[in-house]
C-alpha cells in the first residue's frame, strides 16, 4: 500500500487495492472489474487515439468498462513503471510502441522485454522514404547515389525515436550521409518536407496518404520486407538487398506472469473488437488496413 | 461540439483568473495580470464583463476571417517553418524587458530564469537529458500548467497569508456589467489589433493562445496611453489578451485541420476527436469537405454568443467568490491548485513542480519580480531553442541564409523595431520638447 502511494497515484491506488483483493478469485468472473489502458502520451498522439478506439472496441466485447490512462513520460518509462507496480492480474494492459523497447533497451525502464506478453496488434505502419513530389531523386537509387556523393537532409522526431534509428540504419547500410533534422511530430515534417526545408523524410502512409495521391510526396521505398497494398508499386528496401525494416506498430501487451487464461479473454476480445466497423473506420481513416491486427503467435 | 468547448474553456479560465489570480488554463495567463488587480479594488464586475465581451468579439472576427480566407490562411500556415518560428521567438523575447511595468532588468532576469526553466528535459536535437536528475517525469521538461499555477494562485496565496493581521476588507463587488460606452470607446483599438493577432498567431501550427495573449497584451500595452500603468489594473490589459487569445481559438483550427499540427492541447484533442470519426487532417481536407470545416466554424460562432450569455449571467454569480471570507475562500483554492496540478498527467512531480514555483513566485513577487516575464520565457524557451538548432541543420550552418525567408526578415525587423523604438522616440522627443514646453509655458 505504501509503495503505491509512494508512486503518486492517490485515488487509484485505493481502487488498485480494492481490485488486487477481488483479482484472487479466479478467473471464472474475469473481467468482474473495469479494466486500463496505460498510455505513454499525453491525450490526442496516434497512439492515444488509437487505445481509445480499441478501448471503446474491446469494451464492447468484455461488458466491463475499458478505459484509458494517461501516464506521460520519460519515453514509456513512467507509464512502465507504473504498470509493475500493478498486480499482474489481466486489468492493467498497457499500449506499446517501438519507443518503449528502445527505453528498454537503454535500460531506462523498470520492465524488460521479458517482463511483457504481447496481446494484440492494432496498427502496422511501415515507415516510407519519401521526398517531394518535384523532387530530382526519382528513385531510392537516385536518394543513395546523391547520399554518397553529399549530405542528405532528413527530417524525423526526436533524437533516439523510431525514426531517427531508421534513418541512421538506413544510411549505415547504404553507406549514406544523412544530416538528422528533429521535429515535434510527424505532421511537422511533413510540412518540411512539402516547404523542401529538408530533402527526405522517413513517413508513414497515415499521414500521407493524401499527398502521395496529389503528387506532392513521392514514395521511393518502404521500410519492410513486403511491399505495401497500398502502394503495389513502391519497392521495398529489402528488395533493393537493405535489410532494414521499421514500423509504427501500436500493440498492447501484460505482464507476463498474467494468468493464461486471462491473457486469452483479453486477446479475443481486442482481436474481435478490432474487426468492429468502428475500429475498421477508424484504420481505414488513417490509411491502414486489416493487415495492421495480429495477435500473439 | 468539441471546437465549442474549446472556445467556451478558453473564457472560463479568465473568470477565476481575474477572481482569484488563478488562470484556469494558461491562455488566462496574460488576464490575470490586469484582471487580479482590478478584482482587488472591487471592480471584479468591470474585469468580467469586459473579459467576456472582448473574448466574444475576437472569436467572432476571427471567425468571420476563417470563413472567408481559410484556404489562403492554410498556405501562410504551411510556410511558417523553423526559421520563421525563430523570428517569430526572437520578436517575443524583444518585449521581455517591457512586458510589465516593474524595472526592465528585472523583467529580464525573471525572462532568463523562465528559458532556463524551458531547457529541463531532454534536448530534441541531441537527444541529451538535462537537468533531469534521473526523474523520468522530467525528460519531456517542466510541463507548464504546474508552473502557472504555482506562480499565481499559490504565490498570492502565500502573499495573502502574509497580511492576515490586516485588517480585512470586504471587496465591495458591484455586479457584473457591459463595459459602460466610455470603456468600451477605450478599448475597441486594443479590441481589433488583438482580435488580428490572436487570428495570426492561431494560424502558426503549434502557437495558439498563450503566445496570442501575450502577444495581445504586450501590443495594448505599448500601444496604450496609459501603458505604464499596465499591471496595476488597466482596462485595456484585460481587453488585449482576452479578444487574443479567444481569436487564435478560431486560428488554431487551421493548422490543426490543415496541417494536422495541433495549435494546442486543446487541438490536439479535437484532432485525435476527428479521427475517431475517419476523418483525416490535411491540406486536401478543405478541398474535399468544405461543409465539415463550415460545421465547425458554425459550432464555434454559437459557443461564442452562448458564453456571452452564460458569462456575463454566470459571472454574476462567480464574482460572489469574492464575497467569501480569505480564511476560507483560500485554502479551498489551494486544495483545486493541487487537483489541478495532479490532473493533467496524474503525476505528483507536477504538484511538488506547482509547490516550488509557488515558493519560488512568492519570493520573487516581494522582490519586486514580475510573472509575467518568466511565463514568456518558458512559453519561448524550447521554441527558441529548437528551431534555432533545426534551422541552421537546414542551412548548413550558415546563419546568414535567414536572409533567404522573407517571412523570418520581417519578424526580425520588427523586433529591432520592438527593442529600438523606445529610446529612438526619446530622441525624437527630446527635439520636439523645446518647442512644447515653450508653448505650454506661452499659455
Amino acid at each position: 500500500m505504501r509503495h503505491w502511494m509512494k508512486s503518486g497515484l492517490l485515488m487509484t491506488s485505493l481502487a488498485t487495492a480494492a481490485l488486487a483483493f477481488s483479482a484472487t478469485s479466479g478467473a471464472d468472473d474475469f473481467p468482474s472489474e473495469p479494466i486500463e489502458i496505460v498510455v505513454h502520451t499525453s491525450p490526442g498522439g496516434g497512439t492515444d487515439t488509437t487505445a481509445r478506439i480499441v478501448a471503446l472496441a474491446t469494451q464492447a466485447q468484455l461488458g466491463t468498462n475499458v478505459y484509458v490512462q494517461n501516464k506521460k513520460g520519460g519515453g514509456g518509462s513512467v507509464a512502465m513503471s507504473y504498470v509493475k507496480s500493478k498486480p499482474a492480474d489481466g486489468y492493467t494492459v498497457m499500449a506499446i510502441t517501438p519507443t518503449h523497447l528502445f527505453t528498454m533497451l537503454r535500460g531506462n525502464s523498470q520492465l524488460d522485454i521479458d517482463d511483457i506478453q504481447g496481446l494484440a496488434r492494432a496498427t502496422d505502419d511501415p515507415i516510407i522514404v519519401m521526398v517531394r513530389g518535384d523532387s530530382r531523386y526519382k528513385s531510392i537509387h537516385d536518394l543513395i547515389e546523391a547520399g554518397r556523393a553529399g549530405v542528405i537532409k532528413w527530417g524525423g522526431t526526436q533524437i533516439g525515436g523510431v525514426d531517427h534509428i531508421a534513418a541512421m540504419s538506413f544510411a549505415k547500410a547504404a553507406g549514406m550521409k544523412v544530416s538528422f533534422v528533429p521535429f515535434d511530430s510527424g505532421a511537422e515534417f511533413a510540412a518540411a518536407l512539402s516547404r523542401g526545408d529538408i530533402d527526405a523524410a522517413g513517413l508513414n502512409i497515415s499521414e500521407t496518404r493524401d499527398q502521395i495521391a496529389a503528387g506532392d510526396f513521392r514514395p521511393l521505398a518502404v521500410m519492410a520486407d513486403d511491399r505495401m497494398k497500398a502502394l503495389p508499386d513502391v519497392p521495398t528496401l529489402s528488395e533493393k538487398g537493405l535489410d532494414i525494416s521499421f514500423s509504427t506498430v501500436r500493440g498492447y501487451v501484460v505482464l507476463k506472469s498474467t494468468p493464461k487464461a486471462r491473457q486469452e479473454i483479453l486477446e479475443k476480445a481486442m482481436l474481435k473488437g478490432m474487426e468492429s466497423d468502428r475500429y475498421q473506420n477508424y484504420l481505414k481513416g488513417i490509411g491502414l488496413d486489416e493487415t495492421s491486427i495480429e495477435g500473439r503467435r | 461540439m468539441l471546437a465549442a468547448l474549446y472556445c467556451a474553456g478558453t473564457f472560463g479560465g479568465s473568470i477565476t483568473a481575474i477572481l482569484i489570480n488563478a488562470p484556469g488554463a494558461p491562455p488566462a495567463a496574460a488576464t490575470a495580470f490586469d484582471g487580479y488587480p482590478m478584482a482587488q479594488r472591487g471592480e471584479a464586475g468591470r474585469a468580467l464583463g469586459m473579459a467576456a465581451v472582448a473574448s466574444v468579439i475576437g472569436g467572432m472576427l476571427s471567425l468571420i476571417v476563417m470563413v472567408l480566407a481559410a484556404p489562403a490562411l492554410a498556405r501562410i500556415s504551411h510556410s511558417f517553418g523553423p526559421p520563421e518560428y525563430f523570428a517569430l521567438a526572437v520578436f517575443g523575447l524583444s518585449m521581455l524587458a517591457s512586458i510589465s511595468g516593474k524595472s526592465p532588468v528585472k523583467n529580464l532576469i525573471g525572462g532568463a530564469f523562465g528559458l532556463l526553466i524551458a531547457t529541463v528535459g531532454v534536448d530534441l536535437t541531441t537527444g541529451v537529458e538535462r537537468f533531469t536528475f534521473g526523474v523520468p517525469e522530467l525528460y519531456e521538461g517542466i510541463s507548464f500548467i504546474p508552473i502557472l499555477i504555482g506562480l499565481f494562485a499559490i504565490a498570492e496565496l502565500l502573499s495573502q497569508a502574509n497580511v492576515r493581521d490586516k485588517v480585512l476588507e470586504r471587496i465591495s463587488l458591484n455586479a457584473i456589467k457591459l463595459p459602460s460606452a466610455t470603456d468600451f470607446k477605450r478599448v475597441w483599438p486594443t479590441i481589433l489589433r488583438s482580435s488580428g493577432i490572436g487570428t495570426f498567431i492561431g494560424i502558426l501550427p503549434a502557437e495558439g493562445s498563450t503566445m496570442a495573449a501575450m502577444i495581445g497584451y504586450n501590443e495594448a500595452r505599448r500601444w496604450s496611453k496609459n501603458g505604464d500603468k499596465f499591471g496595476t489594473g488597466e482596462i485595456e490589459g484585460i481587453a488585449g489578451p482576452e479578444a487574443a487569445n479567444n481569436a487564435a481559438t478560431g486560428g488554431s483550427m487551421v493548422p490543426t485541420l490543415a496541417l494536422g499540427i495541433p495549435g494546442s492541447a486543446t487541438a490536439a484533442v479535437i484532432l485525435g476527436g476527428l479521427q475517431i470519426h475517419g476523418i483525416r487532417p490535411g491540406a486536401y481536407l478543405f478541398e474535399n469537405q468544405p461543409d465539415l470545416l463550415y460545421s465547425i466554424f458554425a459550432a464555434m460562432f454559437l459557443a461564442n454568443v452562448v458564453f456571452l450569455v452564460f458569462g456575463l449571467v454566470g459571472a454574476r454569480l462567480f464574482s460572489r467568490i469574492s464575497l467569501i471570507p480569505r480564511t476560507f475562500l483560500w485554502p479551498t483554492v489551494f486544495a483545486l491548485c493541487v487537483v489541478g496540478a495532479y490532473g493533467v498527467n496524474q503525476s505528483m512531480v507536477d504538484v511538488m513542480i506547482m509547490l516550488i514555483a509557488g515558493f519560488a513566485g512568492f519570493w520573487l513577487k516581494r522582490y519586486g519580480f514580475g510573472a509575467a516575464p518568466i511565463i514568456m520565457g518558458v512559453v519561448l524557451g524550447s521554441l527558441v531553442e529548437n528551431s534555432l538548432a533545426q534551422s541552421m541543420i537546414i542551412f548548413d550552418h550558415d546563419a546568414w541564409r535567414f536572409l533567404d525567408r522573407p517571412i523570418a526578415i520581417g519578424f526580425f525587423l520588427l523586433a529591432a523595431f520592438s527593442l529600438f523604438y523606445q529610446p529612438v522616440f526619446g530622441w525624437l522627443r527630446r527635439f520636439r520638447r523645446p518647442r512644447s514646453a515653450a508653448s505650454k509655458g506661452a499659455k
